[in-house]
């Protein structure tokens, strides 16, 4: 049965998977004893949540009807960026829309703003103490940023309600000297989307597991004519997708981990040899030399037109692709394979929580809004899982078997993950993260190569 | 064409200088044509080979989209408001300040212009901070005039700019000869100068439109209520984190320049006679 | 001081009281605010640290700001505003402002018609021109067999300033074009035809006549051309994001990018003020220019 099986994979995927959070030193310790005392939790609850799904829902929705019924009428605002073509809109707008019937006594607000432009908006709101009761925000440095301010509300007495549904490992990306800012939504890791129609061309029936055959492969693309790689230059971001994972899989996770945290230097042989080995691929003409020019959309257009054999990026691409009836049979995702096998290995992957709710300190009704946020959150990741949007950060429930096939491999990959590293430009502080990307941008035109870019980023990174 | 040049004017240089303006027309005509069918295509398309085709499927629910989720019909009404009241403050303003500094004779004009003219210095960015925290201190953010009073501001520079241009082509006799008729300060600028500035009103006018009506930072950051939003920041919604239709966003982007350039070629027989009009014997 | 000077004086205020009302409350306090803030080390949010001048120092030492780079961009852009777009727009102008008819209304209209357009359709239009794989520019490369001098356009270090520059120097040209139309209209026909009469060719009658009285509107022209490449920043962020590797920023964009990317407020206000004096000198300057020749 598909279903259980999706759910019991990400189960184990909590109990054995270390999520490697970024809230300084104190994130390590915390992620251990989730580890520890998670399982017990969630074992009990999968039984439950599998077998008894219906019964589990209803119990919930009476449990938090009895929450909310004794409290008086509130006004509670919350800013997104869950915008009409955004993936994310459709889970939203159900959650909310559950939510009103759950909390009749909170009168509830929400504005969507665009991607880029709420980062201007949401950071003057902080500057001016102008924040909405809830926020969506980025883990890691971008909500660590307010929670320095001390502009963020502490949800540690809140979370206590929802430890069983909710693992402490995911809540790992906004903790912050031991406390919690942040309810995570949806997680999402770096996959290596491949066009199988394009990769049987060359022979292939499948992503090649290991690197030399993976190399092959593309050698053996490049001879039909076909481009292995799009990659969009002009958004840094999307080089750094594929720079990461060539990292990460010579240099090992926890290396990379170290470094983004802060508690490595640049300056390591190994990364500079991952860097060369990805300038490689890169002078071996495997990526399309258009892509520098390019933006992420029109290259994810172009593999979708066949034009790539191999698309690195998120996996809230899943849905998208999914929902393209013509191009959905074609594509199969997979984990980028390892390089050197002395030091990483397979399950190391990169991405997790990012999206994010907070809680504005400055809110009237802090309180009541932290205990929204949560249960907002959960069903925001339970409908953006079912609508493939990435994997839930909480423990699912309900039937998930109508998941797309790619998101359901994705989970399996995630369920067999050893380490997972966020993404380098929301695991560092914003100056930093823009330092390190124009290096990464610099590595990708080739001005640099893997020993000027640690030697660089060790002296302008401190 | 007037008559008395005809003896001086080459046939050969007639037909280059038409062909050129014609081959100018078709340039310029051609963003238009663009914007248009490329409202009217899918992202396939329009990422596609098909780039400044026809739309080989018509799709005209990007217009439903655009109207209907995206609410631009709001925004636009909302634009349309702001903008004009902005603009209509900010051009009284500035004729007030102009005249001021141009008309009557006094030790701190210059340095009064030049003060004025800092504002055309000044990087929208550098200001959104401060005006945010003030604004947000007076309990003023979320009103039509949260935007109406900065964009006002903003436009006055230019505005300054361009009337002190005219005004100093209005010979100074004319103040003379008021005030001989008894007329006071006041009386020559509502009544000599005023109505002599009509072609500076259409110009400051079309410029300060240009400025309001695509502004994006200030509307971004002080607007937070989707009911006063304007159609910069509506547009921008359409586009998702990681997924975004370009054609609604295209349509929306129709929806807001076209009864603009219908106004504009509607009225800019009535700009350019207006020019003429205030045509001054200099 | 008499009774006329206070009532002069009173009246002076009373016109200037508007403007002067909404310059400074909005314009004028921000940009001390600024001032203030470019003296500190500090993200936007938390408590700063006063660091002095530092961050002035740092801007022209430290290589990786790219201020240096930012600066040069906007001054090329300056450069091509003021010594193409300008004598272009001027010579559009002169020619519509000759002769009265309703094609030449026409003509004035449409080259107007791309500055009325959202700078996001210029963007994505010139994008589809530049893009590598099967953009115009590319494809007529190949069609007229000069296939070698193809380019990744906005991506290649070599080219990308230039595809920024081109279409913003485009997109203006009927901006300026306008200004100065008003003032060429400006000029009484009396006059025109009383050179005419004197034997004055058409172009003659350009140069000695309607130039020399428009020069105020032309000054107008050249100072928001200059202030404006300083200041420019829709067509970069849309055209090449500053890149490839910053060879195309800008200071706008650079300052947004202090301001709201990488929380270094106090860096982003020392980019502004620096901003601010460059533009205001610039404007002075060319005042003092026109000025002189005047004179």
């Amino acid at each position: 049965m598909k279903m259980k099986r999706v759910v019991s994979m990400l189960l184990t995927s909590v109990m054995t998977l270390s999520l490697v959070g970024c809230g300084g030193s104190q994130s390590a310790p915390a992620t251990d004893t989730a580890s520890e005392s998670a399982p017990a939790a969630t074992e009990e609850k999968s039984t439950e949540s599998t077998e008894a799904a219906e019964a589990d829902s209803t119990t919930e929705e009476a449990q938090a009807t009895s929450d909310a019924g004794d409290g008086e009428a509130i006004d509670l605002t919350m800013w997104c960026i869950a915008t009409e073509s955004d993936s994310n809109r459709h889970s939203y707008e159900a959650a909310i829309a559950d939510m009103a019937e759950k909390y009749p006594n909170v009168n509830f607000t929400w504005e969507a703003f665009e991607n880029q432009s709420y980062k201007t908006k949401i950071k003057a709101a902080v500057a001016a103490d102008e924040m909405p009761d809830i926020f969506f925000t980025w883990s890691c440095a971008f909500l660590g940023d307010f929670v320095e301010a001390g502009k963020v509300y502490c949800l540690d007495d809140t979370y206590e309600n929802y430890k069983s549904e909710l693992p402490e490992v995911m809540m790992g990306n906004s903790t912050y000297d031991g406390k919690h800012y942040g309810v995570p939504l949806t997680m999402n890791i770096v996959g290596l989307f491949a066009n199988m129609e394009l990769l049987k061309e060359a022979g292939y029936e499948e992503i090649p597991g290991t690197y030399d055959e993976f190399i092959a492969c593309c050698d053996a693309l490049k001879e039909k004519g076909i481009i292995p790689f799009g990659c969009a230059g002009k958004e840094t971001w999307c080089v750094t997708e594929y720079l990461e994972s060539v990292i990460e899989k010579s240099a090992g996770a926890d290396t990379l981990n170290d470094i983004f945290a802060g508690k490595a230097t640049w300056n390591n042989q190994d990364v500079a040899d991952a860097v060369d080995t990805f300038q490689k691929l890169v002078n071996n003409g495997y990526f399309d030399p258009s892509g520098i020019g390019l933006t992420n959309d029109e290259v994810k257009n172009n593999f979708m037109a066949g034009k790539y054999a191999f698309y690195m990026n998120g996996t809230w691409n899943c849905a998208d692709f999914a929902a393209n009836e013509e191009f959905f049979p074609k594509v199969k995702v997979g984990e980028f394979p390892v390089i050197n096998a002395d030091k990483a290995k397979l399950g190391q992957l990169i991405g997790g929580p990012s999206d994010t709710l907070a809680v504005a300190a400055s809110s009237p009704h802090a309180k009541e809004a932290a205990e929204y946020a949560f249960e907002l959150g959960k069903l925001i990741c339970h409908y953006g899982y079912l609508d493939g949007c990435g994997l839930p950060a909480w423990t699912p429930y309900g039937d998930t078997s109508s998941v797309n096939e790619l998101t359901q491999t994705v989970a399996g990959i995630v369920a067999d993950a050893d380490t997972m590293v966020l993404f380098g430009d929301t695991a560092m502080n914003a100056d930093s993260a823009n330092t390190y990307l124009s290096y990464v941008d610099q590595v990708y035109g080739c001005l640099l190569d893997g020993k000027q870019f640690i030697e660089g980023l060790s002296k302008d990174i401190q | 064409m007037e008559s008395n040049s005809i003896k001086e004017t080459n046939p050969a240089f007639k037909v280059i200088t038409n062909i050129f303006l014609a081959i100018w027309a078709i340039i310029n005509l051609f963003p238009i044509y663009f914007m248009f069918t490329f409202s009217l295509k899918s992202n396939d398309e329009i990422f596609g080979e098909n780039v400044i085709g026809l739309p080989k499927k018509w799709l005209w629910s990007n217009f439903t989209t655009a109207m209907g989720t995206g609410n631009m019909g709001l925004y636009f009404f909302n634009s349309l408001l702001v903008t004009t009241i902005a603009i209509a403050i900010s051009i009284m303003a500035a004729m007030m300040a102009t005249y001021a500094i141009t008309r009557i004779r006094w030790k701190g004009s210059k340095l009064t212009n030049a003060f004025f003219m800092l504002g055309l210095t000044i990087p929208i960015q550098a200001s959104i901070v401060p005006v945010y925290v003030v604004l947000s201190k007076l309990h003023w953010l979320n009103k039509y005039s949260t935007l109406i009073i900065p964009y006002a501001a903003f436009a006055l520079s230019m505005a300054i700019l361009i009337c002190t241009g005219f005004m100093s082509e209005i010979p100074y006799a004319l103040d003379e000869a008021a005030r001989i008729d008894g007329c006071g300060l006041f009386g020559t600028f509502f009544r000599i100068i005023l109505p002599l500035m009509k072609p500076a009103v259409s110009t400051v006018g079309v410029y300060s439109y240009l400025q309001c009506w695509n502004e994006f930072m200030f509307a971004n950051v002080f607007i937070s209520d989707s009911v006063h939003r304007t159609l910069p920041v509506g547009i921008k919604a359409l586009s998702g984190q990681h997924t975004t239709e370009w054609g609604p966003i295209g349509a929306a982007l129709v929806i807001a320049t076209f009864p603009t350039l219908i106004v504009y070629i509607f009225l800019s027989k009535k700009i350019q006679a207006s020019f003429i009009a205030g045509a001054v014997k200099g | 001081m008499n009774k006329h000077d206070i009532k002069k004086g009173l009246t002076i205020f009373v016109f200037l009281l508007p403007g002067l009302l909404l310059f400074v409350s909005i314009l004028i306090a921000p940009i001390a605010v600024s001032v203030y803030r470019s003296l500190y080390d500090w993200n936007g949010f938390s408590e700063g640290t006063f660091i002095g001048f530092d961050n002035y120092i740092e801007l022209f030492t430290n290589g990786s700001i790219k201020f240096i780079t930012s600066l040069k961009n906007s001054l090329i852009l300056a450069f091509f505003s003021v010594f193409v777009q300008l004598p272009f727009a001027l010579f559009l102008a002169l020619l519509l402002g000759r002769r009265e008819s309703r094609k030449e209304r026409i003509y004035l209209s449409i080259f107007f018609m791309p500055v009325l357009i959202s700078t996001v359709v210029i963007g994505q239009l010139w994008l589809k021109i530049y893009n590598p794989d099967y953009g115009l520019l590319n494809r007529f490369l190949d069609l007229v067999k000069l296939g070698d001098l193809k380019h990744v356009w906005v991506g290649d270090v070599k080219t990308a300033l230039g595809s920024v520059i081109v279409p913003t120097v485009w997109q203006y040209i009927g901006y300026h074009m306008l200004l100065m139309y008003a003032g060429v209209k400006g000029v009484d026909t009396d006059l025109r035809e009383a050179a005419m009469l004197d034997g004055a060719t058409k172009w003659q009658v350009d140069r000695y006549v309607v130039i020399p009285i428009i020069k105020p509107i032309i000054r107008v022209s050249v100072i928001f051309a200059v202030t404006g490449s300083l200041k420019t920043y829709d067509l970069v962020r849309i055209l090449t994001e500053g890149g490839p590797f910053q060879s195309t920023e800008v200071p706008s964009t650079l300052l947004e990018n202090m301001l709201f990317l990488r929380n270094r407020y106090g860096m982003g206000s020392t980019i502004s003020v620096m901003l601010i004096i460059m533009c205001f000198a610039f404007a002075l300057l060319i005042s003092a220019a026109f000025k002189e020749k005047e004179d």
